[in-house]
């Protein structure tokens, strides 16, 4: 029970009045960018990092998971007000809850997704609490060698997952990765790739590589595509729902976060395939299967649940190994990095005070995300009614002071503008775009393991295959790009798309 | 590069020029990087020099952009990503993220002579003009109000260094 002393310790940090602040900016920042279209949790983070710099470590993080947990209930609300889903975790939402918020029934759709993804957290958050120190212990003892195979793991797996085939997940991934070798060798002291722009020597920061890529690179290809007329359901009064609908979403909420957490934990990308899987079970148990497709109250129940504990799940490979599975916990390494932190088994134990306040505050964000969605829901579904020509100038302006502030240099704005283009380029051409950027991100760590693996073998490469714990990661490696896409096939067959 | 086309209800199996040129562009990437891995110099040695990982990195990525190449030369092609406020039927319009970009640019380059306020206002000028806002006085309002605010939230509250320009003394 030492997990649950720890726990404690860290509600006493997250607690005090000032970090209380904190969790509540984060989470009502988060459920601003989570409605709001054209920005997310991962590009908020990117862009509060410069600002945050002089926030002690704790409270910045309190104040970020705030953002990620946030960022899910707001999606939430985009899905079923809107009728087109923001990411492709949320396309479930979309299918079910849109229909039956034009039922008239949107009140009790966002009311299920509010308390189920309340429910995943809250059970999601448990199981990290034990999850993860459990996990750290063992984490210590991998070498080098295994630590390069998860990596590699997670980047097949990430780019097997997301997007629309592996091969050109694995294009963005190393598109990411190239990205990530810009600029001095540590090892060495040479320049590589710099293409004689001293700018280029210390490399590129991932900040302006994920801005634009998810800012400027959405902004362009929105332009392209825009549709004028918004088609917004209105909402009045607050979330609720009746003693029926409870009746039939508690199931699915429990059934979404067993679902989910698993997903978010093991490095298999994610909570797109989870939330396909919770809808295929939701339809098949339920006693209103000819609702499905209708606006089934389990079919949003079920899938907000699952993604709301794949979120939870993300974060003990993340504290655990260092190891992100979605553009924002991605976000969140480089953000630990950045103070100079490396998260892994060793965090636990050098950083306790900030793991378990992070740990803790997951618990109180979730609480404040229930209050602030339920009664507060037509607030929210307001925002969805800002001028969209205002609301994605606005984000361009907000990307450029962010960019501009890192070095307070033009040179990177117009890299910034050339990752736009790249941005652009991949959504119109299905290129997903978490790979890039844990490509960026995980790079350099990537590199610097292989070569003190294969320095601590004198070169020999046969290291890899002798070890067992990394010769089973890499096979793993192999399963991970077959797998993921026969259960999508089999996924996208049961539901119409 | 180029995006004429609207992709449905345009023969599924055909040749897509677009994505053609999309996937030799990747091709190239592979190329010019396994040019660029052979420009950095071998350093001291280690086990493992500076060109290892950007030499299986180029490589990967000149092997996957053949690959796409080839799938694309069967006929397969990408569906434009679905996103809120796009409309995925609709045939792509590149003037607006042209007037986006355009802008953008512009702006940029007018940051360090101008100063940031005039800078990013022309930027929220562009965005708003390409997504179809027409009321002029209204924006270029707006667009001065908010590259304002955040120069001074920026400035005086978080204590960044941005250039003033012509405002200098101003604000």
């Amino acid at each position: 029970m030492e997990a649950l002393t720890s726990l404690l310790g860290g509600f006493e940090t997250a607690l005090s009045p000032l970090n209380l602040l904190w969790a509540l900016i984060g989470v009502t920042l988060g459920t601003l960018v989570g409605v709001l279209p054209g920005i997310g949790p991962a590009l908020t983070v990117a862009l509060l990092l410069p600002v945050t710099a002089q926030l002690p470590p704790v409270s910045a993080f309190i104040m970020f998971a705030g953002i990620y947990y946030g960022g899910m209930f707001g999606g939430s609300t985009t899905s079923i007000l809107l009728n087109t889903p923001g990411e492709s975790a949320s396309i479930i939402t979309a299918l079910e809850g849109n229909k039956m918020a034009r039922r008239g029934r949107a009140a009790a759709a966002l009311a299920t997704a509010a308390i189920g993804s309340f429910i995943a957290g809250t059970i999601g958050t448990v199981l990290l609490t034990f999850f993860a120190p459990a996990l750290a212990d063992i984490a210590v003892t991998i070498p080098a060698g295994a630590k390069f195979a998860l990596i590699l793991l997670a980047f097949v797996t990430i780019s097997a997952t997301f997007g629309g085939s592996p091969l050109r997940g694995l294009i963005s991934l190393f598109f990411g990765l190239a990205v990530g070798l810009v600029g001095t060798d540590l090892q060495s002291g040479q320049a590589r790739f710099t293409v004689g722009r001293p700018e280029l020597l210390d490399g590129i920061d991932f900040i302006t590589v994920v801005i634009g890529l998810f800012a400027i690179g959405e902004t362009l290809y929105v332009a392209s595509r825009y549709r004028k007329s918004q088609d917004v359901i209105q909402l009045r009064g607050g979330a609720s729902m009746t003693r029926e609908d409870w009746r039939r979403s508690w199931k699915p909420w429990l059934r979404g976060t067993a679902l989910g957490f698993p997903f978010g934990a093991i490095p298999a990308g994610g909570a797109e395939i989870p939330t396909f899987l919770s809808y295929t079970l939701e339809k098949r148990l339920s006693t209103h299967p000819e609702e499905f497709g209708q606006g089934a109250i389990e079919g949003v129940a079920g899938p907000e649940a699952a993604n709301n504990a794949s979120a939870a799940g993300v974060l003990v490979p993340l504290l655990t190994l260092g190891l992100p599975t979605s553009a924002t916990a991605a976000i969140l390494l480089a953000a630990f990095q950045q103070y100079g932190l490396q998260p892994g088994p060793l965090l636990f134990v050098t950083n306790a005070d900030l793991v378990w306040g992070l740990i803790a505050s997951l618990y109180i964000g979730n609480v404040m995300l229930l209050l602030l969605n339920l009664p507060l829901a037509p607030v929210w579904a307001r925002l969805l009614l800002i001028p969209r020509p205002f609301l994605y100038a606005g984000i361009l302006v907000f990307s450029t002071v962010g960019v501009y502030s890192l070095n307070n240099s033009v040179f990177d704005l117009f890299l910034l503008a050339g990752f736009g283009v790249v941005g652009y380029l991949m959504r119109r051409f299905d290129f997903p775009v978490t790979p890039a950027i844990i490509g960026v991100v995980l790079g350099p760590s990537a590199e610097s393991l292989f070569r003190t693996a294969l320095q601590q073998s004198n070169g020999d490469l046969g290291i890899v295959v002798r070890q067992p714990l990394t010769a089973l990661l890499l096979l793993a490696v192999l399963v991970a790009l077959v797998v993921p896409t026969a259960l999508r096939v089999r996924a996208r067959r049961v539901h119409p798309s | 590069m180029s995006d004429p086309s609207p992709p449905p209800p345009a023969s599924p199996r055909g040749l897509s020029r677009p994505d053609l040129l999309v996937a030799l562009g990747v091709t190239l990437l592979g190329a010019l990087l396994l040019y660029g891995t052979f420009q950095i110099p071998f350093g001291i040695n280690a086990v493992v020099g500076p060109r290892v990982f950007p030499l299986i990195v180029s490589l990967g990525t000149l092997a996957l952009g053949a690959w796409l190449t080839a799938l694309t030369l069967r006929g397969e092609r990408a569906e434009p990503a679905v996103e809120e406020d796009t409309d995925p039927g609709a045939p792509a319009d590149l003037k607006a993220p042209a007037i986006v970009l355009g802008g953008f640019l512009l702006g940029t380059l007018l940051l360090s002579p101008l100063g940031f306020v005039p800078g990013t206002a022309l930027m929220y000028f562009s965005v708003a003009f390409a997504f179809g806002e027409r009321r002029f006085g209204l924006t270029a309002g707006v667009a001065l109000l908010v590259a304002g605010i955040t120069f001074v939230v920026f400035t005086r509250g978080l204590g960044l260094n941005l250039p003033a320009g012509v405002l200098k003394g101003l604000l």
